[in-house]
């Protein structure tokens, strides 16, 4: 959706916004209605020195119940953007190293840094250098370097998929040449780095052969299908979310040759990552796949779906107190649903929620989609 | 200061090294080289640190995304 001034001018002050903002729950101060009123009157003013600017999500909460449709995302990222100009600049959290490899992997072509993204798949099944599908991998062979310390084993959802793909009979491309999808640099208002990371990675698809592309990461999904067809037009390739393509592949083959074995967690429930549900309409599949393991007991947290709640932070900064009782809350409904694991599809709500059970005195475990599926399907 | 010096190597390659030293031992120690009039290579450019225990993983992503060929940390 493209923002226009005129668009942010319809604001009829209802303050559903503020009243769906989750971080308006925990931060009084902090509105999305205000802000927008300030800035019809003053839209240079305040709102570029102001830290608000960097505690939005960009979760969608807000936007997707606006009744005039405002996208209040929108409206955060393009002030980002001459914020970063006026020197106001967001607290990165981890030290900001989420943000140096992004960078580092633009500078790539002129610096011929190399990168070692195949690894984990030699050791766990087949994989080639072109064909039809292409498995965009993302940032996990990063992110499972980087959270050892809170045991969150990121690559296994990678590993997981592979597996599966390669069971159905597919031989995706994974390669070195690949990088960052560009989502967190895009959304903290980095175009510069955003379009030299969409370049990069529009050129290592193209050099694959691939047509069909597949995401696991909510995040990359997202932003291929709604950004880089608005900077690099029509693409010519498919964008297709795991979750969708393997619901397909699973329920059409014949079930014999699949054979899932009952879960042995009691009973579950599953987080809505906000790229996938709210900015990309996929909520069921991950659902109708949780539910192809037998003996499932799919529990729903009071916020579900369009509903959900993020899981505290977005493109690796402004981690907060704010963030903590977020994610501290998210466990507590998960229990409360009677739940005993928290079931993801996004890798970041995965790290997040991990993190807050070690601050959080809980039994509750965190997993992704995929290696829950893998576990019941025996092909560990 | 002299050719062999400068860390060269046959393919005439001099990397780039940056190194956090911790103030109370290693730098001390380059201190005390500098002050004994000992030479070391000009490639190597010294970053000082209070205690290396200051020293986090984004120092060294810092190095290299600003076109470090080397990070050493000492201390």
């Amino acid at each position: 959706m493209q923002l226009t001034k005129q668009q942010v001018n319809y604001c009829m002050e209802c303050g559903v916004c503020t009243g769906s903002c989750p971080i308006s729950q925990e931060l009084p101060d902090f509105s999305p209605r205000q802000m927008i009123k300030k800035t019809i009157d003053q839209p240079e003013g305040e709102i570029l020195h102001s830290s608000d600017l960097w505690a939005c999500l960009t979760c969608s909460r807000c936007s997707d119940r606006c009744p005039v449709e405002i996208d209040f995302p929108e409206f955060i990222r393009s002030y980002r953007i001459k914020a970063i100009k006026a020197e106001n600049l967001p607290r990165l959290s981890h030290n900001g190293m989420l943000q140096s490899i992004s960078a580092i992997q633009a500078q790539r072509s002129n610096k011929g840094t190399q990168q070692n993204r195949t690894a984990w798949a030699e050791e766990v099944g087949k994989f080639s250098d072109k064909g039809e599908y292409f498995y965009f991998v993302g940032c996990l062979p990063y992110f499972d370097v980087i959270f050892q310390y809170l045991n969150v084993p990121s690559l296994e959802s990678a590993k997981n998929i592979l597996k599966i793909l390669n069971k159905i009979g597919i031989e995706p491309v994974i390669s070195n040449n690949e990088c960052c999808c560009g989502h967190d640099a895009y959304w903290s208002g980095d175009e510069a780095l955003f379009q030299k990371l969409a370049e990069q990675n529009i050129e290592a698809i193209k050099a694959s052969g691939a047509k069909k592309i597949l995401f696991n990461c909510p995040e990359g999904y997202n932003i291929f299908k709604e950004v880089y067809t608005e900077y690099f037009g029509k693409l010519d390739f498919e964008i297709i979310h795991v979750a969708d393509f393997l619901l397909q592949k699973l329920s059409e083959s014949d079930t014999e040759s699949f054979e899932f074995n009952p879960c042995s967690n009691n009973s579950v429930t599953y987080q809505d990552p906000c790229r996938l549900g709210r900015r990309s309409g996929i909520y069921e599949e991950p659902r109708k796949l949780i539910n192809l393991v037998p003996k499932t007991s799919l529990k729903e947290m009071e916020h579900n779906r369009e509903n959900a709640i993020c899981c505290g932070t977005t493109a690796w900064m402004e981690c907060s107190n704010c963030s903590k009782v977020m994610q501290v809350k998210r466990l507590k409904e998960a229990k409360q649903a009677g739940a005993d694991t928290i079931i993801t599809a996004c890798p970041k709500c995965q790290i997040h929620l991990t993190c807050a059970t070690t601050t959080f005195d809980t039994e509750i475990k965190i997993i992704d989609l995929y290696s829950y599926l893998a576990e019941s399907m025996n092909i560990k | 200061m002299t050719e062999q010096n400068n860390l060269e190597f046959n393919s005439g390659f001099s990397p780039k090294i940056v190194t956090i030293a911790c103030n109370w031992c290693s730098y001390s120690a380059a201190d005390l080289a500098g002050v004994s009039r000992f030479q070391y290579p000009p490639n190597m450019k010294i970053i000082k640190v209070m205690c290396s225990g200051r020293v986090n993983p984004n120092f060294i992503l810092k190095a290299f995304q600003k076109g470090a060929d080397g990070v050493l940390i000492s201390g």
